[in-house]
């Protein structure tokens, strides 16, 4: 048999994002693969050092098409620490409500990509629904459906609008009422189990040694999520749970997936149960002559996909010096599929990729 | 608190000629020198910090030097275990003339594409890499775009400003 | 559809066939892709328009590029839209291609799109609403009852601008010219 180079290419229809893997294949089996990133690198770290901090804001969020709001969160995090801005108590709640919304949202979305990827069109349509659902609530709350720029250095912008918290239960209990069919429909279904069962397996010792964060890691045993490990925003307040698995194939990672989506639904009724009244926003004064004293910071967030974290470094001008983002899939999507692709079949490199949660906008930035 | 004081003085008597400071609870800072970075990675995997996050690189162009930053955390399960222990970053400086250092592949295989990156966007090799070809960049730059020296505005005036557009016909 | 549609539907059934059927090409080209999802799944319906995602562009005819343009996918794209069979319509969904958008002064994204396809319409925003991509089939529908869809026919009989722009931004190009360039008009 001989070796053909074949292109799983952006324009394919087993591809999210603009991503591209070049395969070595010898009849079906793939001997090596190779990630070939690039096609979405705008150079982010480069045009954040010339806007000025306030500027920076609507840039950010577009790093992550999917869940916009864990880069709000981190780099208003990161200019906190430098600056030394105080938030209020109120905000801190706040923040965790619209984080945890856009974790369910991401949740949603990428059950889609890998429902339709698999065949099962059905939930890739109900779950889309739902995510739009929540969509609208990011609407009335913030004013844009996918972009929010929500939370700001000193707060949260606005402040819950007049009988929000009862629309937020009113929708994630219209969701949460239609699990058991999606657990009848897809989860407990004996053919996704034949379709992902061993696929992409990953030991505990490889997965710290390839660094891997997130589901990925905790589908092989090891709890280790950014909530518990160093909490932000109010966290440390309420009570939760870290799902995990034990086997660490491409089924754990979908299980994770589906109880960290009910677990954060949980976790957002005990959130709204024990909101603190205040005030929302310290108002910084002018914003567009901030100076951030000189200094570094690493802060990091528990994202959808695990990890995300921002090293910034600041020369006391009103420009960042050094902005580098450590998202998540940057070492799923480029250490650990190429690992776990090898010997594997053509068939099964959309589920390898999909079920590893990358997300091609996070790896070029 | 106190493991991280103890852990900087262990560093401080191991190795010779580094700098140690401790400027937050869970943070150690560490200033060495290139040749000793291998070593002191090694030693702190031992040690527990067996996560590499982040390898970053910052361009001091008044100084004429690079700063490459390691960035090391533990892979623990809760805050009380993590108060204990904290951060690392271990940073060491290279001239701007000619940047190069050796790789941590051998240690932390996640390191390659991050050595891939930097050599692509600010121009430092790495010894021992097996392969640093482009991975998000389409063509070679002349200076590589994320030094200070390249001024991204100029470029975009050079190159996309002088592409004529497509003249409506006229009939 | 009332008496005047139908009349106008047997005058031109060609016309007809073109407008309520687009098959749009599966291209996640940017960000922009967010909102692909919701219009081609139940809520925001887009079969009752008659657009469905297809697997290859020999079967499309319509091409919808989301969101900003990299240096790295202009290649794509531009083989992309090139194996498209004729008549083909092009729509520029969000700012970014309009005129480079948010990233205007990066150094990988490409600033004008139409210099290098040729795109009948554009859709303005950062990002669109589902709404706005109906709008905006609508309005190409009536672009193409009064025949002014005619963005393929200019990259017939402009090509060798066409070609010349591709080649200033991305150097050597692996396909041979499309149509037959004439040097010495």
């Amino acid at each position: 048999m001989r070796e053909v180079e074949l292109y799983f290419g952006p324009q394919h229809l087993g591809m999210v994002g603009n991503f591209s893997i070049t395969l070595k294949v010898e009849g079906d089996r793939i001997l090596e693969a190779t990630a070939n990133p690039g096609y979405l690198h705008r150079g982010f770290e480069k045009l954040m050092e010339y806007r000025t901090w306030i500027q920076n804001f609507p840039l950010v969020c577009r790093i992550n098409v999917v869940e916009p709001d864990h880069m709000e969160m981190v780099y208003a995090m990161a200019v906190e620490k430098l600056a030394g801005i105080e938030i209020p108590e109120r905000a801190q709640w706040i923040r965790s409500i619209d984080l945890e919304l856009a974790r369910v949202g991401s949740h949603l979305f990428g059950l889609w990509a890998y429902a339709n990827m698999l065949g099962f069109d059905t939930i890739g349509q109900w779950a889309m629904y739902h995510r739009d659902l929540i969509l609208d609530l990011f609407e009335e709350l913030t004013g844009g459906r996918v972009y929010h720029i929500y939370i700001c250095p000193g707060g949260v912008r606005r402040d819950f609008p007049d009988g929000f918290a009862d629309k937020i239960v009113k929708t994630l209990h219209s969701i949460g009422k239609h699990v058991p069919d999606y657990d009848d429909t897809f989860f407990n279904n004996p053919l996704f189990y034949e379709r992902a069962h061993g696929i992409g397996k990953i030991t505990q010792e490889k997965a710290k040694e390839w660094g891997a964060v997130g589901q990925v890691v905790r589908a092989t045993g090891i709890p280790y999520d950014i909530r518990k490990v160093e909490p932000y925003a109010a966290y440390n307040k309420v009570d939760f749970d870290i799902p995990t698995r034990e086997e660490g194939d491409a089924y754990s990672r979908i299980w994770v997936i589906r109880d960290e989506l009910i677990e954060s639904v949980h976790l957002i009724f005990k959130l709204l149960d024990n909101l603190p009244e205040g005030e929302v926003y310290n108002r910084v004064p002018n914003p567009f002559k901030w100076r951030v004293p000189k200094g570094e910071a690493y802060v990091r967030v528990e994202s959808s996909r695990g990890e995300l974290g921002l090293y910034m470094v600041s020369n006391g001008e009103d420009k960042p010096y050094r902005v580098h983002f450590r998202t998540p899939s940057y070492s799923h999507g480029l250490t650990i599929l190429e690992k776990v692709l090898k010997g594997a079949n053509i068939a099964d490199v959309g589920n390898a990729m999909i079920s590893l949660y990358v997300v091609a906008p996070e790896i070029d930035r | 608190m106190k493991m991280n004081k103890k852990l900087a003085e262990e560093l401080e008597l191991t190795f010779k000629d580094i700098e140690v400071s401790t400027p937050e609870d869970t943070k150690i800072e560490i200033f060495a020198h290139k040749e000793q970075v291998l070593t002191i990675l090694r030693f702190l995997k031992n040690k527990g910090y067996n996560h590499l996050a982040l390898i970053s690189c910052v361009d001091w162009i008044e100084k004429a030097e690079f700063e490459l930053v390691y960035i090391l955390t533990p892979y623990l399960q809760d805050y009380e275990a993590y108060k204990k222990i904290g951060d690392i970053h271990l940073k060491m400086r290279i001239p701007r003339e000619n940047p190069e250092t050796g790789t941590v592949i051998s240690i932390f295989p996640n390191a390659e594409p991050y050595e891939r990156e930097i050599h692509e966007l600010f121009g430092i090799k790495f010894a021992g890499h097996p392969r640093l070809t482009h991975l998000l960049l389409e063509r070679d730059y002349e200076i590589p775009p994320f030094r200070k020296d390249f001024d991204t505005r100029e470029y975009v005036e050079d190159v996309f400003g002088s592409i004529p557009p497509i003249k409506e016909e006229k009939e | 559809m009332d008496r005047e549609q139908v009349i106008k539907a047997l005058k031109d059934s060609g016309k007809w066939g073109h407008k309520y059927s687009f098959w749009v090409v599966y291209f996640c080209t940017g960000c922009g892709i967010i909102e692909i999802p919701p219009v081609i799944t139940s809520r925001w319906d887009a079969e009752r328009f008659g657009i469905i995602p297809v697997a290859t562009p020999r079967q499309a005819n319509l091409f919808l590029i989301t969101g900003y343009v990299s240096l790295k996918t202009l290649r794509p794209i531009i083989r992309t839209y090139e194996q498209m069979p004729e008549p083909k319509y092009t729509v520029g969904f969000g700012s970014c291609p309009i005129n480079g958008g948010m990233y205007w002064d990066s150094y990988n994204t490409i600033k004008h799109l139409d210099k290098y396809i040729p795109i009948d319409g554009w859709i303005a925003g950062c990002m669109p609403r589902p709404e706005a991509i109906f709008i905006a089939i609508t309005h190409l529908w009536t672009m193409i009852d009064k025949g002014m869809a005619n963005a393929y026919k200019k990259y017939r009989k402009q090509y060798k601008y066409y070609r010349r722009n591709q080649e200033m931004a991305l150097g050597e190009l692996q396909w041979p010219p499309l149509y037959p360039i004439d040097e010495d008009e």
